[in-house]
């Protein structure tokens, strides 16, 4: 099998408020040091396969910068390696030929796929967190002589309707597809992995599928209609969307658990990173730190309780931090306390403040239905005055200077 | 100008004892995270110097996984970057190992004029600095020196361990005196940096190595340059220590945990880089407890660690202490486990309730090695297993792969002084 992988990283997801303001989904900080793409990308050379194409179009120079030669994950490469696919003019005429989804984006890009020479394309997603050996699918797919194999997981009745749900026989031969259904009897979900005969997906997206945008909604259904051989291939293992703010909070928050469900110090299973050049963490005579991660670069003077310290963040003395996220080079002066928060990179948060104040769960008022959960969002070098005090539910956007006037900021504000 | 680095990092360290019984001293872990060359390479690519040869020959294997080909450093070039050099036959079966720093770079005087150097800066590959070469270079240039040595200024009691310069006004030095007795000859000491005009080097090597088989920069050839040519001392003022003894290994590890360190390892401008490994980050359990440390990534700390410099990897079982320790890559401290005052190379497993450091007879100094182990400091050797409930007193010295079976004579007490 000479296999392509392709990860989408295009999309723009608007559900995670400011983490992704500034830079696309793949791209954001996780479990410190990580990016989310650095799950499919080690996924993949850890499952030997080398030739890697990376599909971006929201915001994708943080992401350009991240995977940048390929490095980090030895795709670095004389054959294969990593490649960054971005939209482009195609010169016909055709104006603002933005890509429309992610089966759309696949096609803008079928004649890179016949460059390679390769039989079989995986498709996958750049912001899903696990850890998965695909040579098995893999090995399914070419045994069963599918067209298409879909990667499924169980889930719980109450989720099905966030998902692709897929019906099976017993040889795993797909006889049923529902795209988020409000009930079904099916309990496997798409996993949004997908394992394609190089012919048969080319043949779809220019033929019988030329109008198909997205993969879940259209290429599966519709193959499955058309009477393809598509497969469902189960894995068991820790998955993680963390498509909303509160899911990626718990997301990280679980990595501090004694033996958490994603082990990342699995020497069989590394998870690479771009890391910065940086010293080791550094804890000061009177610090506290427990139950928390701490980045190489980090330097902790204050309390630090369940969470997480990115790369070269500051912890002054007399600061506390607690049940949050602190991403890399980010600073909390002295006195000031940090609860429940994620704060993105280059964030300053003056002397004595407060983020995270008080009991007032009154939900964000921009976006009510994501935001109701008491976390409140920094953005990448926002800066908080000394003094201030900042309630629940609050999002500061990127590079805001807030103003102290009024020495508080109520719960639920967007800034 | 065109300038080559020539990094000496063939000598053995005797003094470091078990740390350098299976690695070149260059390649002692330090700071956790860190390699001492590491200090050196990076002064020199963050002074611009890009052409490097680094010339080993006790052990190297560590070293040359270490360097490979300089990816860290930038130094992975098309041209230029880092050659490691090591000793070669020269031919009808005779083997000419390194006999002294001015021979090895005699032998390799090719790769100089390979790179078609006009100057050649050489280095020591054994202390822990940050220096900026390239004023060091402008200061030779503009003293259109033959010879420009680094010197700093020592308290004058020390002048006893250094080769002293004495120098004049414009900072020409007019006489060299090595490890001088006598307390008059001032206090600028040399470094061992030193940067030369090429072909004056090489004129003085070839004629030197008749004479002396065994030619060394410090016994050698810097005291006869200076008699004849230009040769100037340019003052560094800055942090530098060489950690040629484990109890000065001990103390500079101990002396970045000071808030006011002098080594600053977190400015931006001037990075120290190093091979890193890939590894998660640092992970503190509920009940740690942690301060004035400095912890590398991959490390999990579930017990108790005070003053303490930790590697990447080490594991810390709940209700383990580790103080005023230097601990490196993935060293298992077993539950309940004590460390006081001890360097524990890598891969040591210490048993559960083991006590690493006891006891208050710090004087007593080690019996194989009072000149080396006499500050209270007990030394663990690479993938030692120290037994459960073993108590091990002060200036102890367990050597390498020692197994628990090699405990069993000293029934459960090793007393300060001893060897295992």
């Amino acid at each position: 099998m000479r296999i392509l992988a392709m990860i989408l990283a295009g999309g723009s997801s608007p559900a995670l408020s400011i983490l992704t303001a500034e830079r696309a989904e793949p791209s954001i900080p996780f479990g410190g040091k990580y990016r989310i793409i650095d799950f499919s990308l080690s996924n993949l050379i850890n499952s030997d396969i080398f030739n890697v194409a990376v599909l971006t179009q929201y915001k994708p120079r943080s992401l350009n910068d991240h995977i940048g030669n390929g490095k980090p994950w030895d795709l670095d490469r004389a054959v294969g390696g990593v490649r960054l696919l971005q939209p482009y003019v195609s010169g016909e005429g055709e104006a603002g030929a933005w890509q429309r989804g992610t089966a759309d984006a696949v096609r803008f890009n079928l004649d890179y796929i016949a460059e390679q020479r390769v039989d079989t394309v995986l498709i996958l997603a750049g912001d899903h967190i696990y850890k998965m050996d695909y040579r098995p699918m893999l090995r399914f797919h070419e045994e069963s002589n599918a067209d298409c194999t879909i990667g499924v997981r169980s889930v719980s009745p109450y989720e099905a309707h966030r998902f692709g749900m897929v019906g099976a026989d017993s040889s795993g031969r797909v006889t049923r597809f529902e795209e988020k259904p409000r009930r079904t009897l099916s309990r496997m979900a798409s996993m949004g992995i997908y394992v394609f005969k190089g012919s048969a997906l080319v043949d779809w997206l220019t033929g019988p599928g030329a109008g198909d945008v997205d993969f879940g909604r259209h290429v599966v259904p519709g193959m499955l209609k058309a009477g393809q051989a598509m497969y469902a291939h189960g894995f068991d293992g820790y998955w993680m969307d963390a498509g909303t703010v509160q899911a990626y909070w718990e997301a990280n928050m679980a990595l501090l658990a004694e033996t958490p469900a994603l082990d990342l110090y699995d020497p069989d299973w590394v998870i690479h990173t771009r890391s910065e050049q940086l010293a080791p963490a550094f804890t000061g005579a009177a610090a506290r730190v427990e139950g928390s991660l701490l980045c190489d670069g980090c330097q902790v003077f204050g309390g630090v309780t369940r969470s997480i310290i990115g790369p070269g963040a500051v912890v002054e003395e007399g600061a506390e931090v607690s049940d949050s996220i602190i991403m890399n080079g980010t600073v909390i002066s002295a006195g000031a306390r940090v609860e429940r928060s994620i704060i993105d990179k280059r964030a300053q948060v003056g002397e004595g403040s407060i983020v995270g104040w008080g009991n007032d769960p009154t939900p964000n008022r921009v976006m009510p239905n994501q935001l109701n959960t008491g976390l409140t969002l920094i953005g990448k070098r926002a800066q908080v005055p000394a003094g201030l005090k900042i309630g629940r539910n609050v999002v500061i956007r990127p590079r805001v200077v807030v103003s102290a006037d009024g020495g508080e900021v109520a719960s639920g504000e967007t800034l | 100008m065109k300038v080559v680095a020539m990094i000496m990092a063939g000598g053995a360290g005797t003094r470091l004892t078990v740390l350098s019984e299976k690695r070149a001293k260059p390649s002692v872990p330090f700071a956790g995270k860190y390699r001492i060359i590491d200090f050196t390479l990076s002064n020199c690519v963050n002074s611009n110097i890009y052409n490097i040869a680094v010339l080993t020959q006790y052990r190297p294997h560590s070293l040359n996984e270490h360097i490979g080909i300089g990816k860290p450093w930038d130094l992975d070039r098309a041209s230029g970057g880092v050659r490691l050099l090591q000793p070669y036959q020269v031919g009808g079966g005779t083997q000419v190992w390194y006999r002294g720093t001015a021979d090895a770079v005699l032998q390799n005087f090719d790769y100089v004029h390979e790179m078609r150097a006009e100057r050649v800066l050489v280095l020591g590959g054994d202390h822990i600095y940050k220096m900026n070469y390239d004023r060091m270079l402008r200061f030779h240039e503009e003293n259109r020196a033959d010879l420009t040595v680094a010197v700093m200024e020592v308290p004058l009691e020390e002048t006893d361990r250094f080769g002293i310069m004495s120098v004049d006004d414009e900072l020409r030095i007019s006489a060299f005196h090595e490890k001088p007795k006598e307390r008059d000859k001032g206090n600028l000491a040399s470094m061992g940096i030193y940067i030369f005009n090429a072909d004056v080097l090489e004129e003085r090597l070839r004629a030197g190595a008749e004479e002396h088989p065994d030619l060394d920069f410090g016994k050698h050839v810097i005291p006869e340059m200076i008699r004849d040519f230009r040769s100037f001392a340019y003052r560094f003022e800055g942090y530098w220590v060489d950690v040629g003894t484990i109890d000065s290994y001990w103390e500079t590890s101990m002396a970045l945990l000071d808030p006011s360190s002098k080594l600053k390892l977190y400015d931006s401008t001037w990075p120290v880089r190093t091979r890193s490994q890939e590894r998660p980050p640092v992970k503190l359990g509920p009940q740690a407890r942690i301060h004035n440390s400095l912890v590398a990534n991959g490390c999990i700390i579930r017990g108790q660690v005070e003053r303490s410099v930790l590697s990447p990897g080490v594991y810390v079982s709940p209700g383990a202490v580790v103080r005023e320790s230097v601990v490196m890559n993935d060293a298992w401290i077993g539950p309940g486990a004590v460390l006081d005052k001890v360097v524990v190379d890598k891969e040591v497993v210490v048993g559960s309730g083991a006590q690493l450091g006891f006891g208050g007879d710090f004087d007593v100094a080690n019996k194989l090695g009072p000149d080396k182990l006499w500050m209270g400091v007990s030394v663990f050797g690479k993938g030692a297993h120290i037994p459960s409930n073993v108590r091990i007193g002060r200036n102890v010295l367990v050597n390498a792969s020692v197994e628990e079976e090699a405990f069993s004579p000293f029934d459960g007490f090793v007393p300060s002084g001893e060897t295992v």
